[in-house]
C-alpha cells in the first residue's frame, strides 16, 4: 500500500453550465500528503479547494487526471476508497431534529460500526468536543457553533484513516476552536491523515505540518507555514509610523507596503538593526513584529494575482 | 490499515437498516407532519361521503393508494432538504454507506413514521368493502408496488433541485395532480373511455383500477387488467432499478 494518504497529478475540473461560460474550477493540481500528515489547504474563496476536497472525498469526477487515495484510484474506484475517509462538508448541518448523541452514534452505525464500539466512540467525541452537556438536546436547538462541534465531533469519531475537513471551525469560539485542534491533533497521533481547508490562518498555522496555497485552479505555493513567511523577504515585519511619505529611503531592506501614513516593511532579521538606525536617524518611530501568515498569504497570492 | 466501518462498504444496500432507523429518529420528531398527512385524503373523503356515499369504499381504496404515493412526495422533500440544507449527501455517502442505502433507507425511515395513518384508512375501508383475503393481498401489494414507484420518482426527482423554495411547489404540484386527477379517489368506469389507457399506465390509478375491478366497483376487460398489472409491474422494476442507478450516478455530482 502506498506511502500516501494521498496524491493528485495534473488534476483539472471545468463546471460547464446551460447557457453559462465554462468554469475551470481546477487547472492542474498536483499535491501529496504523507500519511499521518496535517495539510491545510489555503485559497481565496472560489480558487478551487471546495473542488478538490470534493473530488478527492469521491464526491465529484475530475475532467482529467489522476487522483489516488492510499494508492487507490478515487475516481476509478470511489467504493474502494469511501471507507478510508470521512468529511466535514462545507456548511454542513447535523439532522435537526437528532440530538448531538443521536447524530454521531447513528452515523457510526451507518459505516458499519458495532453498538458498543459507537457508543464509546460517540462519548469520546462529545466530550472532545465539550458537547457532553447539550449531547441530549436536539441539534435545531443547539447554536451554530455547537452544531458545527456536532458534525466535527460525528466525523472524528470515525477515526477514518484520511479525513477531508472542509473549514471545519467556522462559526465557533476560540475555545471551542482550540478544542477541535486538540481533537485533530490527537486523531493525527493515532495515524489519521487529515487535509483542511480553512481561512482561519492562526489555524492552519497552528494545526498544519504542511501547506498548500492554491490560487485559481492551481497550486502556487507548497511548504510549511515558516517556509512560507520566510518566502515574502524576511520573518520580522517593521512598522514605521508617518513612514509613507520616505518610503524611497527603505526600498533596499525589503518589500514595502504603505498602509496610510505608516509604512511596512517585511526585513530579514539580520538588517533589522541597520532599518531602525535609519529610523531613528530620521525621526521615526518604528513597532516590531513576526510576519504572520496571514500577511504571508496576502503577499504570496496578492503577487500571484499582480502577476496575472 | 483500518478502515473505518468497512463492514458496510460495497456490500449492496450496505448501511441500509443503521440509515433507515437513523431516518426514522429524524422523521419521528414531526409529530404535526405525521397528523396532517392525511389532509387531502380526508377532505376528499368528505366530499365523496356527502356527494356520493355508495363511492366511499372505493374513495378509501384510493386514499390508501394515493397515501402511499405521497410518501414520493414526502421522499423527495426529504432528499432535497437534508441535500441542500445540511449537505447530508456529503456526509453519508463519503463513506462506507452505499447510495442505494441511503436511498431506500431515508424512503423506509419516512414510510415507517407515516404509515400509521394509512393502516387506520386501511382499515376504514376494510369496515366499508370488507376485503376477502385475496383482495386485502392485493391491496398490499398494490399499495406497495405504488410505494416503489413514488419514492423512486422523489428520489430521483429530489437531485434535479437547487433552491428548497421550488421544491416545495413542484412536488405538490406533482403529486397531487397524478395522485387526485385520475381515478384514484372515484371509479375509472367515470373517466373518458379513449384516455383510460393513459390512466391505466400512471401507476397510482393503475393500482386503484386493479383494486376496483376486484372489489367489484369497476368492470375492466382483460387487456385493460392486463395493462394496468403489467404497466404497474414494470414501473416498478424499472423505476426502481433507475432510481438505485440515479443514486449512485448523483453521488459524483453528476
Amino acid at each position: 500500500m502506498s506511502d500516501l494518504a494521498l496524491r493528485s497529478v495534473d488534476l483539472r475540473k471545468t463546471y460547464v453550465g446551460k447557457g453559462a461560460p465554462p468554469v475551470e474550477a481546477l487547472s492542474g493540481v498536483d499535491l501529496e500528503v504523507r500519511r499521518g500528515e496535517r495539510v491545510a489547504l489555503l485559497g481565496r474563496n472560489g480558487a478551487g479547494k471546495t473542488t478538490f476536497l470534493r473530488i478527492a472525498s469521491t464526491l465529484l469526477r475530475p475532467t482529467s487526471g489522476t487522483i489516488e487515495v492510499f494508492g487507490l484510484d478515487a475516481d476509478r474506484l470511489p467504493e474502494r476508497v469511501r471507507p478510508y475517509i470521512a468529511v466535514v462538508p462545507q456548511e454542513g448541518k447535523p439532522f435537526f431534529h437528532l440530538t448531538p448523541r443521536e447524530q454521531v452514534y447513528t452515523y457510526l452505525r451507518s459505516r458499519g460500526l458495532g453498538r458498543e464500539s459507537a457508543h464509546a466512540r460517540t462519548d469520546e467525541a462529545l466530550e472532545r468536543m465539550g458537547l457532553t452537556e447539550f449531547a441530549d438536546r436536539l441539534s435545531i436547538t443547539l447554536s451554530g457553533g455547537q452544531r458545527q462541534r456536532t458534525m466535527v465531533a460525528t466525523v472524528i469519531a470515525t477515526e477514518a484513516p484520511l479525513l477531508f475537513l472542509d473549514e471545519p471551525s467556522i462559526g465557533m469560539d476560540p475555545f471551542a476552536r482550540r478544542s477541535v485542534w486538540a481533537s485533530f491533533r490527537a486523531l493525527s497521533g493515532k495515524g489519521s491523515t487529515i487535509l483542511l481547508t480553512t481561512h482561519y490562518l492562526d489555524e492552519a498555522e497552528a494545526l498544519s505540518d504542511r501547506l498548500y496555497i492554491v490560487e485559481r485552479g492551481k497550486v502556487i505555493v507548497n511548504g510549511t507555514a515558516e517556509q512560507l513567511k520566510r518566502s515574502v523577504g524576511g520573518t520580522l515585519k517593521v512598522a514605521i509610523a508617518r513612514g509613507a511619505r520616505e518610503a524611497e529611503k527603505f526600498r533596499s531592506f525589503g518589500e514595502t507596503v504603505a498602509d496610510g501614513e505608516t509604512l511596512t516593511i517585511v526585513v530579514h532579521p539580520e538588517r533589522l538593526g541597520e532599518l531602525m538606525d535609519l529610523a531613528v536617524r530620521s525621526g521615526l518611530t518604528t513597532t516590531v513584529g513576526p510576519v504572520t501568515l496571514e500577511e504571508a498569504f496576502l503577499r504570496v497570492v496578492g503577487r500571484s494575482i499582480d502577476e496575472d | 490499515m483500518r478502515t473505518s466501518g468497512a463492514a458496510a462498504a460495497s456490500r449492496p444496500f450496505g448501511g441500509l437498516a443503521a440509515f433507515f432507523w437513523t431516518e426514522v429518529r429524524v422523521q419521528a420528531h414531526e409529530e404535526l407532519a405525521m397528523a396532517t398527512s392525511m389532509t387531502v385524503q380526508g377532505v376528499l373523503l368528505v366530499f365523496v361521503w356527502i356527494l356520493n356515499p355508495g363511492l366511499l369504499g372505493v374513495a378509501l381504496v384510493g386514499a390508501v393508494i394515493f397515501s402511499m404515493f405521497t410518501m414520493g412526495q414526502r421522499v423527495l422533500n426529504e432528499a432535497a432538504y437534508v441535500r441542500i440544507d445540511h449537505k447530508a449527501n456529503e456526509l453519508y455517502l463519503a463513506g462506507p454507506l452505499t447510495p442505494e442505502a441511503y436511498f431506500l433507507g431515508m424512503a423506509a425511515g419516512v414510510l415507517l413514521v407515516y404509515l400509521a395513518p394509512v393502516v387506520v384508512v386501511a382499515g376504514l375501508a376494510e369496515a366499508v368493502v370488507h376485503f376477502t383475503v385475496r383482495e386485502a393481498l392485493l391491496l398490499v401489494g398494490c399499495a406497495a408496488a405504488v410505494w416503489v414507484t413514488a419514492i423512486s420518482i422523489g428520489y430521483v426527482f429530489s437531485t434535479a433541485f437547487r433552491d428548497n423554495r421550488a421544491i416545495w411547489a413542484y412536488s405538490s404540484l406533482f403529486f397531487n395532480v397524478f395522485g387526485v386527477l385520475p381515478p384514484v379517489f372515484y371509479p375509472i368506469g367515470l373517466f373518458p373511455g379513449p384516455l383510460r389507457p393513459i390512466v391505466l399506465l400512471m401507476p397510482p390509478s393503475a393500482a386503484t383500477a386493479l383494486l376496483q375491478e376486484a372489489i367489484g366497483a369497476a368492470h375492466l376487460p382483460v387487456g385493460a387488467i392486463a395493462l394496468a398489472a403489467g404497466g404497474l409491474a414494470t414501473e416498478v422494476v424499472l423505476l426502481f432499478t433507475f432510481a438505485t442507478f440515479w443514486a449512485r450516478r448523483t453521488v459524483r455530482g453528476a
